[in-house]
């Protein structure tokens, strides 16, 4: 029904009022045929009803005059007596009262059910767009934050960690100076020497997991590789990085967001997963290059809880970043598969004369 | 009289680094540091000038590379020793700096034991690298990963030849197929039996064997 009245609606003018008017003589004929005797009126109200809702109310009350005049004229032509003249007139009166009535009422609703529209297309726009910024924001976020981390590990790498060195020289020079007039104390300095190496250790593991990929095109192969060397050893896990042919990324940004989604992929696999063994592979082919992550744990929980972990939101999120699609599925063979797959455009540039 | 000390130059963008290395070198009565410098283009012009026996150079410079110093270097004062000092995971950088030329490599937070020590090393003309990377380097030539002379390449056959040049070259694996005019998966396969030939464990080996054979055979 809902379907009908919608391609009804997408008609023309022109088709509408020739449909009505065809309704109209359509019902008068069948109403001359069937004889006064019995009443067709009410049917007449199927072309009013199309007039006032596809045409205008103007249009239905012409039709609506039309209808009764076509109504009587029916009747008087298979031969309708009546007691007085006005009776015609009085009930051709009440009649053409009911179609307006109609005819009133149908533009009221056709007219709410306009404003209705017209206010849901409104909000659904208003909703689009914010859902647009929201976007904006949150990519923004992302950006802000990696930005922040880039700095702060640079900074860390760049500034502490020198400054840490200068300690070490520095305790070093003291350690000498006190071991060349014999005090036992120089042991104390060369203490303290390890102890801010220790320092200098600390400070570049954390700087490492912040600003992870180096900005040459072979980066994320080392940082990757790293990566799995250094889970390996604190988590106690298999964790290993394959890639069969070299896998350049020209832009930092991508290679970036491809790191922190192994890095979040093999964190939950660890503390989520309880994973023991850990594959992180980068394989490129004709049509696209793709970040995988396999374990051999626990698996997504599935379906997967209302509220989807923050990690995976923002790995699909900045997968979505770079143009990626994202996958994320528990195995049938047990554990998780993590992917990012990447179009070929993505990554391709002109070669340089230059090695990278 | 005393001897003419042995000459030392450092180039690190680091002020407190810098001051306390050379407090430190000179606590050895017959060390001198001849200058310093904090970016690569100025290191050049000033050892050339100053003639320094050893530079200690770090790698990670605000302006200009350490490596290309060092292969700039290694060319124009061949007389110099140069010692890597870095920031950075000698398991991964410490291999690409001594085949630049340095001959030696300390990663910073340990120069204040080792710095003396690698100097006194590469004065007396050998090469220094910290325990645990000499073992690493010693289990890859066992293993016959680490090529003596280019020999490995040599079992290249002409197709893998090709494809490792290429890379070499700083192409990638899909534009190697486009230029040698064969798909992808057989670019894999090359690259399969070239780590397998040349003993390499993984893709960044391979590519990091492929851009050091290209740049010693520029011709090929």
């Amino acid at each position: 029904m809902l379907q009908f009245v919608n391609r009804l609606e997408n008609r023309s003018r022109r088709v509408l009022i020739t449909l009505a008017l065809l309704i109209i003589a359509l019902i008068g004929l069948v109403d001359y045929l069937t004889g006064h005797e019995i009443s067709f009126s009410v049917f007449y109200l199927l072309g009013v009803a199309l007039a006032v809702w596809f045409v205008g109310w103007g249009f239905g009350a012409l039709i609506s005059v039309t209808s009764v005049g076509v109504w009587l004229l029916g009747d008087f032509a298979s031969g309708a007596q009546f007691s007085g003249p006005l009776v015609p007139i009085w009930n051709a009166l009440v009649l053409l009262t009911f179609y307006l009535v109609v005819v009133w009422l149908l533009a009221r609703l056709r007219l709410f059910h306009q404003e209705l529209e017209a206010q849901v297309r409104q909000r659904t726009a208003a909703l689009t767009d914010e859902m647009a910024e929201r976007e904006r924001l949150e990519r923004e976020l992302l950006e802000i934050s990696e930005r922040e981390q880039r700095r702060f590990g640079q900074d860390l790498h760049d500034g502490l960690c020198q400054h840490l060195t200068g300690a070490t020289l520095a305790g070093q020079v003291l350690e000498e100076k006190l071991a060349a007039l014999n005090l036992a104390e120089a042991a104390d300095a060369s203490k303290v020497v390890e102890i801010v190496e220790e320092g200098i250790n600390l400070s570049r593991r954390l700087a490492k997991g912040l600003y992870p990929v180096e900005l040459a095109a072979d980066g994320l192969m080392l940082a990757l590789e790293e990566f799995a060397a250094t889970s390996r050893e604190l988590f106690k896990v298999a964790c290993h990085f394959e890639c069969d042919s070299p896998v350049l990324f020209h832009d930092p940004v991508t290679a970036g967001h491809l790191y922190r989604i192994a890095q979040e992929a093999v964190g939950n696999a660890i503390k989520h997963g309880k994973a023991r063994n850990i594959l992180i592979r980068l394989d490129v082919s004709e049509e696209s290059t793709g970040l995988s992550i396999k374990d051999d744990g626990l698996g997504l929980p599935e379906p997967l809880p209302e509220k989807r972990g923050l990690g995976l939101r923002i790995m699909a999120h900045r997968s979505g970043m770079i143009g990626g699609t994202f996958i994320a599925r528990r195995e049938t063979t047990g554990g998780t598969l993590i992917a990012c797959e990447l179009r070929a455009e993505a990554r391709r540039k002109p070669p340089s004369q230059t090695p990278p | 009289m005393n001897a003419p000390k042995i000459k030392i130059f450092l180039v690190d963008d680091h002020p407190l680094v810098r001051e306390w290395l050379t407090n430190l070198i000179h606590q050895q009565p017959d060390l001198l540091v001849c200058g310093e410098s904090e970016d690569a283009p100025h290191a050049l012009a000033a050892i050339t000038a100053s003639r320094p026996d050893v530079a200690i150079v770090d790698i990670s410079l605000k302006h200009g590379s350490g490596i290309e110093l060092i292969k700039n270097l290694k060319v124009m004062l061949p007389g110099v020793a140069i010692i890597v000092l870095s920031m950075h995971d000698e398991r991964l950088y410490a291999e690409r700096a001594l085949r630049a030329g340095a001959r030696g490599y300390i990663m910073k937070r340990e120069t204040a034991k080792k710095v003396i020590t690698a100097i006194r090393h590469v004065l007396a003309g050998k090469i220094y690298m910290s325990e645990t990377l000499s073992a690493v380097f010693a289990e890859k030539f066992v293993d016959g990963k680490l090529p003596a002379g280019g020999s490995l390449v040599e079992q290249l056959s002409d197709r893998e030849l090709e494809t490792f040049q290429l890379l070499g070259k700083g192409y990638e694996t899909r534009q190697v197929a486009e230029i040698m005019n064969i798909s992808m998966k057989t670019v894999q396969a090359h690259c399969a039996h070239i780590k397998e030939k040349l003993k390499l464990t993984n893709a960044a080996e391979l590519l990091r064997e492929a851009v050091r054979w290209q740049e010693n055979h520029p011709a090929g």
